[in-house]
C-alpha cells in the first residue's frame, strides 16, 4: 500500500508562553511533530511492516519544518516531499487543505492519513476538506487500522460508541493518538534518515491562485482565559477532611 | 434580513442538548440583529423530533427523514446538509460540536465554499462573517478569531451557552432525500457501543473521574460508588482508557471528550494540560491526589489531598448521609 501522511510542525503546547497586547510569544525553537500525526506515521508504518508498500510523508512549512520531516523519516518513513513557505504564514486549514489538495492531484496513492487535528489549534478540518476536495471516500479520528485487498477498515472513535467503517482505496483517514504509542526513533533510524530523499517544492510551483491561498479566518489576538478563584487545599487526617469537603460541597458550592 | 440556521443532532433517540443551547444562542442573535433564526434535524425519526425544537423559538424547521440516518456516517450526512444549505441559504450554519459534527464540518465548508470555524466556545454576529473566541494551545489560552464570508459555519462547545425557552409556531418544512446505496462511498460495518445506559458525560451535571491513581479494582468500586451516590457519569483520564479500564469514550481531555458540569471530581488524576483542556470550564471542581504539588490543584476548587483509598469512603458515606 501506498500511504502519504500530512505531517505538521506545530509549536509544543507544554512550552512556557506569553501574551503581549494581545500577541501570542512563546520560544520559536520549541516547535514539534503534531502528536496526531506521529500517530499516524506510526500506524503507516506497521501496516507497511505488515503489508509492504511505501510510506510518503508530506508536510507544508519553512525550512525549519526540515526538522519535522527528519523525525518522521527517522521513525521509519520512506521518503518526504517539503512543500516550501516563505514563512510559517497564518494560513487556516482551509488554505492548507486547498494546497495539500492540489499537491494531490495528480499523485497515485491508495491512503491518505492526516491527524485528526493539529495539537495547538483543535482545528480538525483539514482532514474532511482535504477527502472532499479529491472527492475521496474518508473516516476521521481513527483509533484502529487494517489493511485488506483493496480496503481500508478503520476503527473510529464516535460519539458514544466505537464504528467499524470500510472504505474502499483511495481513501483519506485522520487519526487519533488513541491508536497507538508512536516510537521514538532510535539511532540507527536517525542515520539513516539524513540519506533519505526529501523532495523540496516551492509553494509556488503549485499554481495556487492567491485567491486559493488566502485563509478565510484569522486570529485577531489572544487573551487569557478568564480565571478562577483560588481553591482551598485540605490536608491533614483523611477522614476528617474528606468529611469537611463533602459539607462544603453542601453548604457553601452548592452543588450537591 | 438574512438566515442562522442550527444543526439538531439527536444522539440515542433524543436531542442534544448542546444543539439547543447553540439553537438559544442563535435566537438570541437573531433577535437583537432582525434575523431570521431556522433549524434542521436530520434523523431517521426526524418529524417526531419537532416539538422539542419548537420550544426554543425556531421559526422553520427543516427536517429531513430517512432509515439512512439511523447511523452517523458522513457521506449521508454531508448530502442532506448540503441540500438544506442550498435550500435554506444560511449566512450562518451554527452546529453543536460533538464527534459526528466534527466528522463533515470541514468537508461540508469545502463542498460549500464556506468558511469555517470549529469548536468555539463564543460567537457574535459580525459585518461580513462572525467573530468568535476559540480556546487553543490545549485550551491554555483564547485567541479571537473571525470568519469571513457569506456562508459561514460554526461548531461550538457543550455548555457554552444557556437554554432559553421561547415557543413559538415554526413552520416545518420536509426536505426530500433519498440516496442510493451504491453513491454510499463507506461501508458502516459494526457499532461496538459503551455499555448501554451510560450518562452522556456532555450534558451529566455531575462527573466522577478517575486516573491512574485508582489502581484496581476496589479504586474502580470507590469511583463507581461515588458516582452512583451523586447520580454522576463515570468518565477517566487518558491514563485509564488507553489500558483499557474504561471505555475510550469516557476520556476526558483534548483528544477525549470536552465537558462542563456543575460538579467534576478529579480522583487520582495529576492534571496534564491535555486533561485540564477538557474539565477546566466545570463549575465546581474537586481534586483528590496524594501528591501536595499535583498540578490538578492549580484548578481545584477544592484540594483534598490524600490517598483516594482512604479518602473516598469517608467523602462518599458523608454525601449519603447529606443527600438522605
Ligand atoms: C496530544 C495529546 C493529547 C492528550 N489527550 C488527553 C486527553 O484527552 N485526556 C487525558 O486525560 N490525557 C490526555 N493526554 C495525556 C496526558 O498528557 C497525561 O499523560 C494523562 O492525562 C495522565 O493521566 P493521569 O493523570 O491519570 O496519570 P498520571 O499523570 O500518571 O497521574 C496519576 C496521579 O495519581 C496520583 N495518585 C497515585 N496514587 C494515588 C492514590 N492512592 N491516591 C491519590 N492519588 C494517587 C498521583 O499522585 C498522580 O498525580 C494527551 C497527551 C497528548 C500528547
Ligand atoms: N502545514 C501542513 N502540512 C502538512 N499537513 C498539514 C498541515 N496543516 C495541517 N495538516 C494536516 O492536517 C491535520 C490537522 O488539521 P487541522 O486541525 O485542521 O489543522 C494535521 O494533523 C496534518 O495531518
Amino acid at each position: 500500500m501506498k500511504f502519504y501522511v500530512c505531517i505538521k510542525m506545530v509549536p509544543d503546547v507544554n512550552a512556557p508562553l506569553q501574551i503581549k497586547d494581545g500577541q501570542l510569544i512563546q520560544d520559536a525553537d520549541r516547535m514539534i511533530l503534531n502528536a496526531y500525526d506521529a500517530s499516524a506515521v506510526e500506524e503507516a508504518l506497521v501496516l507497511k511492516e505488515k503489508h509492504g508498500g511505501e510510506v510518503e510523508v508530506v508536510c507544508i512549512g519553512s525550512a525549519k519544518a526540515s526538522e519535522t520531516i527528519r523525525k518522521a523519516l527517522a521513525m521509519g518513513a520512506d521518503k518526504a516531499t517539503h512543500i516550501q513557505t516563505t514563512s510559517d504564514e497564518q494560513y487556516d486549514s482551509g488554505s492548507y487543505a486547498r494546497i495539500l489538495a492540489k499537491f494531490f492531484e495528480d499523485k497515485d496513492y491508495d491512503v491518505l492519513s492526516l491527524g485528526k487535528q493539529s495539537q495547538d489549534t483543535d482545528s480538525g478540518l483539514t482532514g474532511s476538506m482535504v477527502a472532499e476536495l479529491l472527492e475521496l471516500p474518508y473516516a476521521t479520528n481513527a483509533v484502529g487500522l487494517e489493511a485488506e485487498e483493496g480496503k481500508l477498515i478503520v476503527k473510529r472513535q464516535g460519539d458514544s460508541g466505537q464504528e467499524m467503517i470500510e472504505l474502499p482505496t483511495p481513501c483519506a483517514v485522520t487519526c487519533s493518538n488513541d491508536m497507538n504509542e508512536p516510537r521514538i526513533p532510535n539511532l540507527k533510524g536517525i542515520m539513516a534518515s539524513k540519506r533519505k530523499p526529501v523532495e523540496q517544492i516551492e509553494l509556488s510551483a503549485l499554481g495556487l491562485s492567491d485567491d486559493e491561498l488566502t485563509p478565510n479566518t484569522s486570529v485577531k489576538g489572544y487573551e487569557e482565559k478568564p480565571g478562577r478563584e483560588p481553591g482551598k487545599k485540605f490536608e491533614g487526617e483523611p477522614d476528617e477532611i474528606a468529611r469537611e469537603v463533602a459539607q462544603l460541597l453542601d453548604t457553601e458550592a452548592n452543588v450537591l | 434580513m438574512s438566515t442562522i440556521l442550527t444543526h439538531i443532532a439527536i444522539s440515542d433517540g433524543k436531542i442534544k442538548r448542546s444543539s439547543l443551547e447553540v439553537l438559544s444562542h442563535c435566537k438570541k442573535l437573531a433577535e437583537s440583529d432582525g434575523h431570521s433564526v431556522e433549524a434542521v434535524i436530520i434523523d431517521e425519526k426526524a418529524s417526531s423530533f419537532v416539538d422539542g425544537v419548537k420550544k426554543y423559538g425556531a421559526s422553520k424547521i427543516y427536517t429531513i427523514e430517512d432509515p439512512i440516518f439511523k447511523n452517523h456516517m458522513n457521506t449521508p450526512l454531508l448530502r442532506a446538509l448540503a441540500k438544506v444549505m442550498e435550500t435554506a441559504n444560511p449566512s450562518v450554519f451554527a452546529f453543536a460540536s460533538t464527534e459526528g459534527t466534527k466528522d463533515i464540518l470541514g468537508a461540508l465548508a469545502a463542498n460549500q465554499d464556506a468558511s469555517v470555524l470549529p469548536d468555539v466556545s463564543s460567537f457574535e454576529l459580525a459585518d461580513g462573517g462572525i467573530t468568535a473566541k476559540r480556546p487553543v494551545m490545549a485550551a491554555k489560552i483564547i485567541a479571537n478569531t473571525e470568519a469571513k464570508g457569506d456562508k459561514v459555519l460554526v461548531s461550538v462547545r457543550s455548555g457554552s451557552y444557556d437554554l432559553v425557552e421561547s415557543e413559538t409556531d415554526a413552520e416545518v418544512v420536509n426536505i426530500d432525500f433519498s440516496m442510493d446505496d451504491n453513491d454510499l462511498k463507506a461501508t458502516l460495518k459494526e457499532i461496538i457501543s459503551a455499555s448501554g445506559d451510560t450518562i452522556d458525560l456532555n450534558e451529566a451535571e455531575a462527573i466522577v473521574a478517575a486516573g491512574r491513581g485508582v489502581k484496581d479494582e476496589e479504586g474502580q468500586n470507590l469511583i463507581s460508588e461515588l458516582a452512583s451516590v451523586l447520580n454522576a457519569g463515570i468518565g477517566a483520564s487518558r491514563a485509564l482508557t488507553e489500558a483499557g479500564v474504561y471505555d475510550p469514550s469516557l476520556q476526558i481531555g483534548q483528544t477525549g471528550k470536552v465537558v462542563s458540569p456543575q460538579l467534576y471530581i478529579a480522583v487520582g488524576i495529576s492534571g496534564a494540560i491535555q486533561h485540564v483542556a477538557g474539565m477546566a470550564n466545570s463549575k465546581v471542581i474537586v481534586a483528590v491526589n496524594k501528591d501536595p504539588d499535583a498540578p490538578i490543584f492549580e484548578v481545584a476548587d477544592y484540594g483534598i489531598v490524600g490517598d483516594l483509598y482512604k479518602v473516598l469512603p469517608p467523602f462518599i458515606e458523608e454525601i449519603k448521609k447529606i443527600k438522605n
